[in-house]
């Protein structure tokens, strides 16, 4: 009895030791080599390319084969990584980088500044979603000898914009793979070659994908990782079962159910947390569709924001991993937040008053008129926030029919095809609205790029307002800009953002090294290694 | 007569039969028992049954009532139980019958499109067609009764085969009677028994074809269905097993009474069987 009792004295006191001083308990473990990772995919889209395609299901895998120009260090500034140094002109129209020396693709060939040529013009600029407007007003990049590149641009950009969009909008794709190719349907795109610590190996479609440790990576030694393996596993619920089988150790970008998220936080086998994803704030989205004629009238559009009980559903399907929303930028992003914008609260009786006034009566059955709802079928939020939407405008009038599609499909009808009514995702927002928010809103996207604006909504001066503020090098200016912005899409409500969430990971306790900068679950994960 | 005297003999027979009653009373009483939207946002979402007594069954993930999802989903199980199975039938016996009649070449070429269905799993035939036209309530109905039709046809080809030489038959013919009319009025009332018979098997199939492709979350999401709601609770299974537990035992019972009848049917109905 007395020994069982010490015992517990002595190891909560260990356990104590570790939470106020968790380095020191890591700092005497030596890292060990070797090892294999499995992670969960859980949303397969058809393209493992970072270069070409924004997303964290792609950064999931093509991050650990790929890298950009610039990281992210532990405390979110931006840190060296194929790009060595950089540095702006004056006038902020010519951005200069020092590439890394003696770094080699998969493939043998070395990297030089002729790939980051060709990358920033043929796919930042002309195909990756996010890059196209980052990169909007890119001129040219020069190459004046094989580790210098030099980003012209005709507005200026500012240098802190830049720096904070490269870790996700900064990949490099190999020139000679891909010159003279369709770029879009090149085979690399689904077996890509870069430079990063694993080299691709094989992907079965619906089944895993498998990357081995790159010998001849250019941070020495590294990576500890022997092969890293991604199971695809759709189902949210096997995969919570795959993970206490020991057959996943890392299950990202809050893919288990909720209920999972809280049942495997109280088991000491894993560790469930938001750290590591601070870089990756997200707000679930209510899409509308101009071309339907009905939710072109913005009384409608109000209307549905009004009908819904926001807090209401946070506070009993969401729980602790979710806050109310007041837009598009995040109120963890605090250079940026702008307090007193437009909101929407919930009140049913002006809903309906706006409806009426728009000419919606109700008909038959207490029904004013039907819409479509495409939800993204990722995440279990959406899939209750869509249930919880249809709901709520039942009690309106509006009847809502949800249109349940895999990834690609909804990606394609929603983006591409324009097939939709009303579509509910997520919003990512990284660290600075210009990098993966304003392209929500600004007019001129190329169709079929995901999460940008396809609404068929065009507002000159919500336009002009976001060039301005990208090209702003002062930042005080810049923060004014984006409170402009974000009271003019508040009133104009193209997209209503009402709920913010900061991704969950759930990690075997045997992992190490992880969760270490904003954006951990994308990086390269050169350093993270296993317990034996 | 005599043949339900036989029917209400058998107490397995009568045990379906009750257990049928008690899912169409539901049906029927749906919207007096639960005059909302079973789709409705109720309450608090996960309450478990019987903690909040204005939900006997509890709530599910998305907060609606439970029991007002069984009640209403017995309506859709029921509706494409029946209406699939007029479907597979219906095909069944055209194709059958024609077939069986006819012989030779009419025969060859009808059974080669019946063999080529049957050696596809009709649950995978099934995703391919939801794939293709949709999810919609309608489609998926239409879709199970289309993937269903090859037993039936199977079945009365048989039944068809075998009475065609028939004295009967024979008489028919030499009266003059026309093929359609020899077919449907003369040979299938003698060859219907068997196939009602196996109706029963058919619309049980049908029930757990829809839940099984509700439970693979590719059904029509709108309607409240029993399927829905167990795919719906498989998010929740590890901590509120009841969401789908519920559903499961409705369709348990549902197809159990079917089955039930049917072989009652089998019992009352076969000749040869009597005595037993």
């Amino acid at each position: 009895m007395d020994l069982t009792r010490r015992a517990t004295l002595l190891t909560s006191a260990a356990l104590a030791a570790s939470v106020l001083h968790p380095e020191r308990a890591f700092a005497q473990e030596t890292p060990r080599r070797g090892g294999i990772m499995s992670v969960h995919f859980a949303t397969e889209q058809r393209i493992l390319n970072p270069s070409l395609q924004a997303s964290t299901g792609v950064y999931i895998v093509g991050g650990k084969i790929q890298e950009p120009l610039v990281d992210l260090d532990a405390n979110g500034n931006p840190a060296p990584c194929l790009a060595e140094s950089w540095e702006a002109a004056p006038d902020g129209k010519t951005i200069t980088f020092k590439l890394r020396q003696g770094v080699t693709w998969h493939d043998g060939r070395p990297f030089t500044a002729a790939d980051v040529q060709f990358t920033a013009m043929e796919m930042w600029k002309k195909i990756l979603n996010y890059g196209t407007a980052v990169q909007l007003f890119l001129e040219a990049v020069d190459t004046p000898d094989p580790h210098t590149a030099v980003f012209r641009y005709s507005r200026a950009m500012p240098l802190g914009l830049l720096l904070r969009a490269l870790p996700d909008l900064g990949y490099v794709s190999p020139k000679h793979v891909y010159e003279g190719s369709d770029i879009r349907q090149n085979p690399a795109n689904t077996a890509p070659i870069g430079t990063g610590p694993f080299r691709f190996v094989q992907y079965e479609r619906g089944q895993f994908i498998i990357a081995d440790r790159n010998p001849n990576y250019w941070r020495n030694n590294l990576p500890y990782l022997d092969r890293v393996i991604w199971r695809v596993v759709g189902d949210r619920a096997a995969a919570a079962a795959q993970m206490e089988a020991g057959q996943i150790l890392f299950s990202p970008y809050s893919s288990l159910t909720i209920a999972d998220l809280q049942r495997l936080g109280r088991d000491p086998r894993f560790e469930v947390t938001t750290k590591g994803n601070e870089g990756n704030a997200r707000t679930n989205t209510l899409e509308f569709n101009f071309r339907n004629p009905v939710l072109a009238d913005i009384r409608v559009r109000r209307a549905i924001a009004h009908a819904l009980d926001v807090p209401f559903f946070i506070e009993n399907f969401l729980g602790d991993f979710a806050k109310l929303g007041t837009g598009p930028i995040p109120s963890v992003s605090t250079d940026f937040y702008p307090q007193g914008m437009p909101q929407y609260a919930f009140d049913r009786r002006r809903a309906n008053a706006l409806l009426d006034e728009a000419g919606h009566r109700r008909g038959a059955g207490g029904v004013r008129f039907n819409l479509r709802l495409h939800p993204a079928p990722w995440g279990e939020d959406i899939a209750l926030w869509s249930t919880f939407i249809q709901q709520s405008l039942q009690e309106v009038g509006i009847r809502v029919e949800i249109v349940r599609l895999d990834a690609a499909g909804f990606l394609r009808s929603v983006y591409n095809d324009w097939n939709f009514d009303l579509a509910t995702g997520w919003h990512q927002y990284r660290n600075d609205p210009a990098v993966s928010t304003t392209v929500w809103y600004r007019s001129g996207q190329p169709k079929g790029a995901p999460w940008t604006n396809q609404w068929g909504w065009t507002d000159a001066e919500t336009d002009r307002i976001i060039d301005d503020a990208q090209s702003e090098v002062d930042a005080a200016k810049r923060r004014a800009l984006y409170a402009d912005f974000v009271r003019r899409v508040n009133t104009e409500l193209p997209i209503w953002m009402p709920i913010e969430q900061i991704f969950v990971s759930v990690l075997s306790k045997r992992l190490r090294n992880h969760s270490n900068t904003p954006r951990w679950a994308s990086s390269s994960w050169h350093d993270l290694w296993l317990a034996s | 007569m005599r043949a339900i005297r036989a029917y209400l003999r058998g107490p397995a027979a009568m045990i379906g039969l009750v257990l049928l009653l008690a899912v169409i009373a539901m049906a029927l009483s749906a919207d007096w028992a639960y005059p909302r939207d079973p789709l409705s946002l109720a309450g608090r979402p996960l309450q478990w049954p019987g903690a909040n007594p204005r939900f006997l069954l509890g709530t599910d993930n998305s907060g609606r009532d439970i029991a007002a999802q069984i009640f209403h989903g017995a309506r859709i199980s029921l509706l494409i139980g029946l209406v699939a199975t007029g479907i597979a039938i219906l095909i069944g016996i055209v194709v059958g019958a024609l077939a069986g009649y006819h012989g030779g070449w009419v025969d060859d070429v009808l059974m080669r499109v019946t063999e080529a269905f049957q050696t596809l799993p009709n649950f995978l035939l099934l995703l391919v067609l939801v794939a293709v036209f949709g999810s919609d309530i309608t489609t998926v109905t239409v879709a199970i009764g289309v993937v269903s039709w090859p037993a039936p046809a199977r079945l009365t080809r048989a039944e068809f085969l075998s009475l065609r030489s028939r004295e009967f038959v024979e008489a028919c013919r030499t009266l003059g009677m026309g093929d359609m009319r020899i077919i449907f009025r003369e040979i299938l009332p003698n060859a219907l028994p068997p196939i009602i018979v196996y109706a029963s098997v058919v619309m049980a199939v049908a029930i757990l074809l829809e839940s099984a492709l509700a439970f693979l979350r590719l059904s029509d999401p709108n309607v409240a269905s029993w399927g829905n709601l167990i795919g719906l609770g498989r998010d929740v299974l590890r901590t509120q097993w009841y969401v789908s537990a519920i559903p499961g035992v409705a369709i348990l019972a549902t197809v159990l009474a079917v089955s039930l009848v049917g072989q009652g049917l089998n019992d009352a109905l076969n000749p040869r069987l009597r005595g037993r």
